[in-house]
């Protein structure tokens, strides 16, 4: 038996040269190119967050001069400037901290009925009222803290600029973020279970109760983590509606230390942040991954 | 468990211009399982979900058992639905899922759990009350779907499509099994469906659905056997339908028809009419002779495809006279004498021949799509 092995064409240029050509046109190889820029985009990405969160423990105050390690200094070591000595850092973070939760438990029911209502509302003005949902979200936020502000100095003259405003803007572009995710799921959810559920005897209250509300509970945590993320770290509007440096969130500290005498206290701040963010998120995935138990669907799923 | 009546009387749905169901008038008594058939889009499933609640009519009544029904909310209707997606609560589990109905009802503890083993026995699920529905294979989900629905003990089951998302085996065996649950608990079952083999297995009666209207209403045998529409001999099965020209009375009871150059006596159908009509006839009932064999009723034409079917074979005849006709044949023996190309005479016999007048179908006559059924 004889094997006849194909006749290769002469081959053109080097050796190199050949050899990319032959990565190139296996169509079983790896996606080499494609990972490369995806980790390039990843480092890129990643890095100022790591060297923000590097020079919060360095030993020295200087924000470019690595000047050795100190773990606790400029978190609770240093006794007039880290964050837990210094009132106004640590109000700060409170007042973000307060933010952002009280967000989440507004904006989260408040956009889950929203979109209840949107998503089942048949008739005139319904398609206007979906439309109308996505304003403050293609609003540039700046022009969103302008309006708000000149609407609580001249319109609702009972809300004086403070947490209550800072809370309110932040409600206020929340509920879009929150009204997207749902109704992505109420509509791959569709309109059976309800209907089986009254079908069986259920009324609405019961309907929503028993069998829409745990259907929604996986958005309703992706939702809850996306408002906490955007509230937490939103500066523009929380500025126009401050009421002075007693209202001061991270950002707005973070911003108007570093245009005066920045301390690597600010980076211990900005990284505390970071470490609350990402503390939530694992949490909320946690609990996502709990009630997914046993339910088809994924993140992907709630377009998120 | 007694089922209940259902009348529907000039039962319409118009959702926006469109209008889905034209006015349906239909009696349905008590226990009876009774199909809806027709294509998508021709309002049987509107009129379900109608029966059931879920829509509110344009215009008409519905009575249940003698009480109008039309204004009470659906949760309230003595009357349980089977879904087409089956809609088992993903989050809940088998028992729970069979027990909805019974916990919203407040029935109480020990009734529960005796009457969902109940209900999960007579659909063959005793044992898997803790599983979830995505655990469950398509066949048991659809067991679940009908336990939860009966478990109430409606007077009346709606089913939309239940066995259309099953594979071909397991569907033949579960219409069996629906058929024989029906006969147990006696409920009775509306049924809707686009498979006319599902409908003429289980049916006691069908209605054969088109344009939100009923084309024609009766026993399967009757539907199929006797169809007075066009569409619902096209529709039922595979018809053949010649375009032709009653001429006169033969005398008998039946009448003339002129197909082509051929004159052929009628029997059946609406032979009292005279001028263009469609003549309908079943490929099992039409017979291939050999070109030149004598005899009335007998149309010339040539083979033009042979297709084996398994247990039988399909011919389609070019004729003479213009579009083709198909003929089942049985046995095996006879394929190797029918050859694409060879001329034939089919018989056409008068008692299978029936004259339709009313409504035309909606795809071209005789034409070659006709056996894309199959």
């Amino acid at each position: 038996m004889s094997v006849v092995l194909p006749v290769r064409a002469p081959a053109r240029g080097g050796r190199l040269s050949r050899r990319l050509r032959r990565t190139a046109d296996n169509p079983w190889g790896r996606p080499r190119f494609l990972g490369a820029v995806t980790w390039l985009y990843m480092a890129w990405s990643i890095v100022p967050v790591v060297i923000a969160i590097q020079f919060s423990f360095n030993a020295g105050r200087s924000l470019t001069a690595w000047q050795g390690f100190s773990l606790s200094r400029w978190y609770w070591g240093d006794p007039i400037n880290s964050v837990f000595k210094d009132p106004a850092l640590q109000h700060a973070l409170l007042q973000s901290l307060k933010l952002a939760g009280l967000d989440v438990l507004i904006a989260v029911p408040l956009g889950v009925s929203l979109a209840l209502g949107l998503a089942r509302w048949r008739g005139p003005g319904a398609k206007a009222a979906n439309f109308l949902m996505l304003f403050p979200l293609v609003t540039p936020e700046i022009v969103m803290g302008v309006a708000l502000f000149l609407v609580f100095l001249h319109l609702f003259t009972f809300i004086h600029p403070g947490t209550t405003a800072q809370l309110l803007g932040h409600v206020t572009f929340s509920i879009s973020y929150v009204v997207i995710v749902m109704r992505g799921r109420l509509f791959s959810i569709g309109r059976d279970y309800e209907e089986a559920a009254i079908d069986l005897g259920a009324t609405h209250w019961q309907t929503l109760r028993l069998v829409l509300l745990p259907l929604l509970v996986p958005a309703v945590l992706a939702s809850a983590i996306i408002v906490f993320a955007i509230s937490i770290d939103d500066f523009v509007i929380s500025s126009w509606l401050s009421c002075g440096s007693s209202c001061d969130t991270v950002p707005i500290n973070v911003y108007s230390a570093a245009r005066q005498a920045p301390l690597p206290s600010i980076n211990a701040l900005a990284a505390m942040l970071v470490y609350i963010t990402i503390g939530v998120v694992l949490i909320g995935y946690g609990l996502y991954r709990l009630a997914m138990r046993g339910n088809r669907g994924s993140l992907a799923d709630l377009g998120v | 468990m007694a089922g209940g009546a259902v009348s529907l009387s000039a039962l319409a749905k118009q959702f926006g211009d469109f209008v889905a169901v034209a006015g349906i008038d239909l009696d349905i008594p008590s226990g009876e399982f009774f199909s809806m058939l027709g294509p998508s889009g021709c309002g049987k499933t509107t009129t379900l979900r109608m029966i059931g609640g879920f829509e509110k009519p344009t215009s008409g009544r519905i009575l249940l058992d003698g009480v109008d029904v039309t204004e009470t909310s659906a949760h309230r209707r003595p009357v349980n639905t089977v879904f087409q997606s089956y809609a088992l609560f993903p989050h809940l589990n088998v028992f729970d899922n069979v027990a909805f109905g019974l916990r919203r009802a407040r029935v109480d503890k020990t009734n529960v759990r005796r009457r969902v083993a109940t209900a999960l026995e007579l659909v063959g699920l005793t044992g898997r009350e803790h599983s979830k529905p995505i655990q469950l294979s398509g066949g048991q989900q659809q067991r679940v779907a009908l336990a939860r629905a009966l478990i109430l003990e409606p007077a009346v089951l709606l089913l939309d499509e239940p066995l259309g998302a099953l594979d071909a085996k397991l569907r033949k065996n579960l219409q069996t099994e629906l058929k024989a649950l029906q006969k147990t608990v006696g409920i009775t079952f509306i049924y809707v469906t686009h498979d006319q083999e599902e409908a003429l297995t289980m049916s006691d009666r069908i209605a054969v659905m088109c344009d939100g209207r009923v084309d024609q209403l009766g026993a399967p045998r009757e539907v199929y056997e006797e169809p007075s529409t066009v569409f619902v001999a096209d529709f039922l099965g595979v018809a053949n339908l010649l375009p032709a020209k009653v001429v006169d009375s033969n005398g008998n009871g039946g009448c003339r028809v002129r197909l082509g150059e051929t004159e052929l006596d009628a029997g059946r159908g609406d032979t009292a009419t005279r001028g263009d009509a469609m003549l309908v006839v079943r490929p099992e009932r039409v017979f291939l002779e050999e070109h030149g064999s004598a005899g009335p009723n007998r149309v010339p034409g040539m083979v033009e495809r042979v297709v084996y079917l398994g247990p039988a074979v399909q011919v389609v005849v070019r004729l003479a006279a213009g579009g083709t006709i198909q003929a089942l044949v049985q046995g095996t023996s006879d394929e190797l004498r029918w050859r694409q190309g060879t001329p034939v005479h089919a018989h056409l016999p008068g008692d299978a021949l029936r004259v339709l007048t009313s409504r035309e179908p909606e795809i071209a006559p005789a034409g070659d799509d006709q056996e894309e059924k199959r």
